[in-house]
């Protein structure tokens, strides 16, 4: 598969940086998908879940709270205020409790994230 | 000349200030490290986010939006946001920041505008007080305590384009230390409103021609006031590692110089001793010749 560059970029850190097949986004007016080739974009996105894909596979699942989404050149770059690794919540929820716990955690995430737009 | 007694006192005040001076050295140390992390963490957003910026910018060259230049007056009104620090003993740090924001306003002033101000630290804003009288907008300190938060530079951001939406402001322009290294540090001033294309850089990302979704517009009123917060955030990030690393080549200095002044003291005490070592005997010895 043809293969571009993602690359997650939060005020703290560099979150993700890697060649990849697909990711798909949640924009401002519904998800979308980025592969290889795709003509200069730019967007901004509600607070969702951002999936990467390489070789058919789900390999890394972000938490992003908004942000700005500019494709160009086979280049994706990702500007978002948190972006959260999913998998390293959900791995550690084997019990229901933890899995409760993070399900509130993500929520109170969400919420933040939400007052956080309708403020700015 | 200075008695014994004189100079061991000296010796002694230089030493307790050589271990203020030193521990001064190590605390700015230990700081400009953590100071020095969140800066560069941040500086790979900001740079994305007005790349993005200019390039919209400038492919909006033709048209007039919300924050572009207002071409009608006459008389600029010009913000100056002057990041310093709170505290001295920092070498040239402060004086170096007041001294290129003087230079900036006077011109300004020359050119026929006006000039107001915002400080953030209280060193540049004591001693600037006199010199801009009632044009200082707002003041802020104690802004690293424990850390530099975020809604500081949006609270800034809300202020500023506030002032730019109701026309008492045409211009703002913001003046910070850059941080290159732990010695090397350069005053800069950076303009945050109004937005222009850059002259200079005509690359390739000129004839880029972006897909907008939902709209240009609204993409720009979004990014605008996100890119302006951010650029203060790091700016004054760059700030405080640049007052910490230039607080510990000055203080490193001011030890050396201690040390030195320890070293010409002490062998001039021990020659002055020997001196009057030396009078004595003689003394004795010329005494007990004449007997």
């Amino acid at each position: 598969m043809k293969q571009f560059k993602l690359e997650i970029i939060s005020p703290n850190e560099v979150v993700f940086e890697k060649e990849i097949d697909l990711v798909i986004l949640p924009g401002r007016e519904g998800d979308f998908g980025i592969l290889k080739d795709h003509m200069p974009f730019l967007t901004s996105l509600r607070v969702g879940i951002a999936y990467i894909y390489l070789e058919k596979k789900i390999i890394e699942t972000f938490l992003v709270t908004g942000g700005i989404v500019e494709v160009s050149q086979n280049r994706c770059s990702l500007l978002t205020e948190e972006a959260i690794n999913t998998n390293s919540v959900s791995s550690t929820n084997k019990t229901e409790e933890s899995s409760n716990k993070d399900e509130i955690n993500l929520k109170r995430l969400k919420e933040r994230a939400l007052e956080k737009l309708y403020y700015s | 000349m200075p008695s014994l007694k004189d100079l061991r006192n000296r010796i002694s005040s230089v030493k307790s200030t050589k271990k203020i001076t030193s521990a001064m050295k190590m605390v700015a140390a230990a700081k400009l490290k953590r100071a020095q992390d969140n800066a560069e963490k941040t500086r790979p957003y900001a740079r994305k986010m007005s790349e993005i910026v200019n390039s919209l910018v400038e492919n909006n060259k033709s048209k007039e939006f919300k924050f572009s230049e207002k071409k009608k007056k006459t008389t600029r009104n010009i913000l100056l946001i002057v990041c310093s620090a709170d505290r001295g003993l920092c070498g040239g740090f402060n004086g170096s920041i007041i001294k290129f924001s003087k230079k900036l306003s006077e011109k300004i002033i020359n050119d026929g505008g006006k000039v107001s101000y915002i400080f953030v630290g209280k060193k540049a804003y004591q001693s600037l007080q006199r010199f801009c009288g009632e044009s200082i907008l707002d003041f802020f300190s104690d802004i690293a305590n424990p850390s530099i938060k975020f809604e500081l530079a949006s609270s800034i951001r809300d202020k500023i384009l506030e002032l730019f939406l109701n026309n008492s402001m045409d211009e703002c322009h913001l003046v910070y230390t850059e941080f290159k290294s732990a010695i090397s540090q350069t005053v800069q001033s950076l303009k945050l409103l109004p937005l222009n294309a850059l002259e200079t850089n005509n690359n390739n990302s000129s004839n880029k021609s972006y897909d907008f979704e939902p709209s240009e517009e609204e993409i720009l009123n979004e990014i605008i006031p996100k890119n302006i917060a951010i650029q203060i955030h790091t700016a004054l990030l760059e700030n405080l590692a640049s007052e910490q690393g230039s607080r510990m080549t000055a203080m490193d200095n001011a030890t050396r110089n201690a040390n030195d002044m320890i070293d010409n003291l002490t062998l001039f005490y021990n020659r002055s001793r020997q001196a009057l070592i030396t009078k004595e005997l003689i003394e004795i010895i010329s005494g007990a010749e004449a007997v």
